[in-house]
């Protein structure tokens, strides 16, 4: 059964200070049935030890787990697998499983990592635990019919030792991390945006030297909504009427790039372009306004920048701070697409602009061609759903 | 008179955001608010020359920060 739900996750690991590997690690499985498998896991130690432990136990987990073998066969299965370390005479990983079953229901398995953070419309929620032995191990688990606006926080115990020595005398524990995002959450912030958001609070208590490695996990539960976004127009000018037809048809928000795109979009709808005069960055061209769009942008200029945005994103989302809040195209349309969006639908058109193969310039066919389809991998490894239409 | 500044790819990569703040500048010291309208454009379909300024109907291509002061004075101080 499917609804208009969806799991976003995003997820950041801070390594400990000196290490080269994290120790700890993070395993996200997305099956066909709308079931999302997260598993955190963390190594006994730090360095290459720490990191195959975890390594080790992240994907037995979540390989099992996925093919639906009970949390017992897993835990026995690690028991018997992990290498035992020398020094200590152990064979240890913690780990937080999360399964995430149809958008509906999600069952929580924690071993020895700080318990999950489950905030419910920007509240902390106390969810109900049972804890049972397993292989001399004590497990918690959860049961748990999913709301919309669900957040679930994972994080080893790196996250709850920052500034201990340093600018804590006790590090901050799991109640000031629930303080802290409370305060700043708002519905609009994506799981990766609150993963940093806590990722730089801890990585900032340890003053830039994580003592320990340091891994915040986000699960969040939003709308399904689909953003369009047209790009040039169709390489044949019969078949604007066509493309632009589809495009319109489509449900969800309509984002127009490009100085013919918006033309011949103004055209269809029979309404005007009326373009901004406002620069906000002098290096993005203003956008515009056409009754029925939701944005109007410049095309490859704009989208260079979207692209520089969600490859920051996926890696430490360091640029935040600008198109979470900058009035340009290109942040405009970085929100659209990756804050509200589950879906995205791309219309590109392969028209070739003549004044744009101009050797002094530096954009051409190519390079929109080759944005389109980079952004694209970018958005489906945010766990995005995406589809390509060429005209 | 209206003016209006293509500020499609071609024309902002050779520097519509300095013509655009140059109008504005010349405008406002020059006290002609009420005669100008000063608005972007969204390409005006002459890319290879830009930067292109739509001054009424007549398109003026190929401006820049050099030429600016005489292109302002021919095509918009001698004509108002």
């Amino acid at each position: 059964m499917k609804n208009r739900l969806f799991a976003d996750v995003g997820t950041l690991s801070l390594n400990k200070r000196g290490e080269q590997l994290c120790g700890d690690m993070v395993e996200i499985i997305r099956k066909e049935n709308a079931e999302l498998i997260v598993v955190l896991a963390d190594g006994l130690g730090s360095g290459v030890k720490a990191n195959i432990l975890s390594t080790l136990t992240s994907k037995i987990i979540s390989t099992m787990i996925a093919a639906g073998l009970s949390v017992d066969e897993c835990v026995s299965t690690i028991a018997a697998t992990l290498p035992v370390c020398q020094k200590r005479g152990v064979a240890y990983s913690t780990f937080t499983i999360m399964r995430f079953i149809e958008n509906r229901e999600v069952e929580m398995i924690q071993f020895d990592n700080p318990m999950v953070i489950l905030l419910r419309n920007g509240k902390h929620y106390d969810y109900p635990v049972t804890s049972r032995v397993v292989e001399g191990k004590t497990i918690h688990e959860t049961r748990l019919t999913l709301e919309l606006n669900d957040v679930f926080i994972a994080m080893s115990d790196g996250a709850i030792y920052a500034g201990v020595g340093e600018v804590l005398n006790y590090g901050w524990q799991r109640e000031n991390i629930i303080t802290f995002i409370e305060e700043r959450y708002n519905w609009t912030l994506t799981a990766k945006t609150i993963t940093s958001l806590i990722s730089d609070e801890c990585n900032r208590l340890y003053a830039g030297r994580p003592g320990d490695d340091t891994t915040i996990t986000t699960v969040q539960i939003r709308k399904r909504k689909t953003c369009n976004l047209m790009i040039g127009p169709p390489a044949d000018k019969k078949d604007d009427a066509a493309m632009l037809s589809k495009f319109f048809s489509e449900e969800g928000k309509h984002i127009v790039c490009g100085g013919t795109s918006s033309a011949i979009a103004a055209r269809y709808l029979g309404k005007e372009v009326i373009p901004e005069m406002d620069y906000f960055d002098p290096h993005i061209p203003p956008t515009a306004k056409i009754e029925g769009v939701d944005l109007v942008t410049e095309g490859v200029i704009t989208i260079s920048r979207v692209l520089e945005y969600a490859r920051n994103y996926l890696d430490n989302n360091s640029l935040f701070e600008e198109w979470g809040y900058h009035q340009d195209g290109a942040s405009q349309i970085a929100r659209l697409l990756f804050q509200e969006a589950t879906d995205v639908n791309f219309y590109a058109g392969r028209a070739i602009n003549s004044a744009h193969q101009n050797p002094d310039l530096p954009i051409t066919f190519s390079i929109k061609m080759r944005l389109i389809e980079e952004l694209t991998e970018c958005l489906k490894k945010m766990g995005k759903t995406v589809t390509i239409e060429y005209y | 008179m209206k003016i209006s500044v293509c500020v499609g790819s071609s024309c902002h990569l050779r520097g519509s955001y300095d013509i655009i703040n140059l109008m504005k500048e010349n405008i406002e010291s020059r006290h002609l608010e009420d005669k100008v309208e000063l608005a972007a454009a969204f390409c005006l379909g002459k890319c290879t020359d830009g930067v292109s300024v739509k001054i009424d109907d007549e398109i003026v291509v190929g401006v820049n920060k050099e030429n600016f002061d005489q292109i302002f004075k021919e095509h918009v101080l001698d004509v108002l």
